[in-house]
């Protein structure tokens, strides 16, 4: 299986490498939309400010690869954190940014979100609730456990939303994976969440969408 | 719900791991990629990484211990020390590292926190503190040279927070080390001043100590002397917590 992590300079690639590697696929890191064309699995990690995300995807061609290969050839893609969240229509981070469109909906400011009295970012670990439609990458268990987040800002689809395939309690109940397609993403690190994150990246291989 | 994390906190000096008091009187703690690969199997929350020699002597960050504790870390990575401009900053994050910790050369020049923030994000940028309470007045502290700094750490906090972080490592300067509790009078006025997430570090001794700073509302905690010179260790420690009706990851 041809793995693909893409590197558009916002990424935590090492990382998400790493991960990659222990769940038993040695992964390509590259930023040639070429590549994500020829690969089996794509992952699309994402640390950092979106503005700056969306742009570099732009200009290495990425958007047009990802688009070409996840959403009409139905290549499974996992998104992580910043990698879900410029699947959104638009991004309000430092301004407004258009994202690439897949998920019907805005990323906005947590404490938008959450109204005063908790502390943000949200950071740390989390207990995560599977839905029905995420049931597959927690295999197990609608309770899998604790998952790492760190984020400042919010996709805002609704936890009832038939793509929300995970939800996290943080103020509100609020979407913490999503799944459509061939697109399976979360708001939390995989890559950083230890046994759990290790489960999921398995779960994540093994799906057949 | 939201976990209390416990972050064993590493100083690192000339690639090995030290344990000081006050920044001072270091002794020989080990190798950090060892000692960290046995912190995340007892169940650490994050690792911190602070080079206690980079900023003193005016170099960059480690970047060879930041891989090899990267090349462990299935937990977050918090790497701090010697981080002077954006280019540090990716060194590191390329070396392995989640998130980028500014502490004297934030205080050095503060338009490192925005100019990290824009690329990395605010969740990756987390300010330190240092503080240095004396006769009840609280100021900054300059550990390279021991001298006070003229600013005011709330507004310093408020500040840097206005400027991108996005989480604080607060630090007691007079506790660190001396195993006498931690303070927790720091940590609530901080709280007060700010809204994300607080690191408290310096005077954890017993088991007591760590779980009334988790009660006195405490994000995280950064143990490193009562790890390495006692027999606590992570998975005795989250037990008694998690005992004490704490909310800590099992």
């Amino acid at each position: 299986m041809r793995v693909i992590v893409v590197d558009y300079g916002a990424g935590n690639v090492e990382s998400v490498r790493r991960a990659v590697w222990l769940a038993g696929f040695d992964p390509e890191i590259s930023s040639a939309p070429e590549e994500v064309l020829a690969a089996d699995r794509i992952i699309l990690p994402g640390v950092g400010a979106a503005g700056r995300a969306v742009a570099a995807l732009r200009a290495r061609g990425l958007d047009e690869a990802l688009d070409e290969a996840v959403c009409r050839r139905g290549r499974p893609m996992l998104g992580i954190c910043l990698g879900m969240q410029l699947l959104a229509e638009t991004l309000y981070e430092f301004g407004c940014h258009r994202g690439l469109g897949w998920i019907p909906g805005s990323v906005v400011p947590m404490r938008d979100v959450i109204g005063d009295g908790l502390r943000v970012p949200h950071m740390g670990w989390n207990s995560v609730t599977a839905t029905d439609t995420g049931a597959m990458f927690f295999p197990g268990s609608r309770e899998p456990g604790h998952f790492y987040f760190a984020h400042s800002y919010a996709l805002d689809v609704r936890p009832e939303d038939p793509i929300a395939a995970a939800t996290v309690i943080y103020g509100r109940t609020m979407v913490a994976a999503v799944r459509w397609n061939a697109v399976f993403a979360t708001q939390f690190h995989p890559e950083k969440s230890q046994d759990s994150g290790e489960r999921l990246l398995g779960a994540f291989f093994d799906w057949a969408p | 719900m939201l976990t209390q994390r416990l972050i064993p906190g590493l100083l690192l000096r000339g690639g090995r791991l030290a344990k000081g008091e006050r920044f001072a009187s270091y002794q020989d703690a080990g190798l950090p990629h060892t000692t960290a690969r046995a912190y995340i199997a007892q169940g650490a929350d994050e690792i911190l990484l602070l080079d206690v020699d980079a900023s003193r002597v005016g170099r960059g960050p480690d970047l060879d211990a930041v891989r090899a504790v990267a090349a462990e870390c299935q937990v977050p990575l918090t790497v701090g020390g010697g981080i002077r401009t954006v280019a540090d900053g990716h060194a590191c994050m390329a070396a392995g590292a989640d998130k980028l910790c500014v502490t004297m050369t934030a205080l050095d020049r503060s338009d490192l926190i925005t100019e990290l923030a824009e690329i990395f994000g605010s969740q990756a940028v987390v300010l330190g503190i240092d503080v240095l309470t004396d006769d009840g007045a609280r100021r900054l502290y300059d550990h390279r040279n021991g001298d006070m700094v003229g600013r005011d750490p709330l507004a310093w906090a408020r500040d840097g927070i206005a400027r991108g972080a996005g989480e604080i490592r607060l630090m007691a300067v007079d506790r660190e080390g001396t195993r006498r509790g931690m303070d927790l009078d720091l940590l609530e006025a901080v709280r007060h001043a700010v809204q994300v997430p607080i690191v408290l570090e310096g005077g954890a001794g017993t088991l007591e100590h760590l779980d009334a700073a988790f009660a006195a509302g405490a994000d995280g905690v950064a143990v490193g002397t009562m790890l390495v010179f006692s027999d606590n260790n992570l998975v005795k420690i989250k037990r008694y917590l998690a005992d004490r009706g704490r909310n800590v990851r099992a």
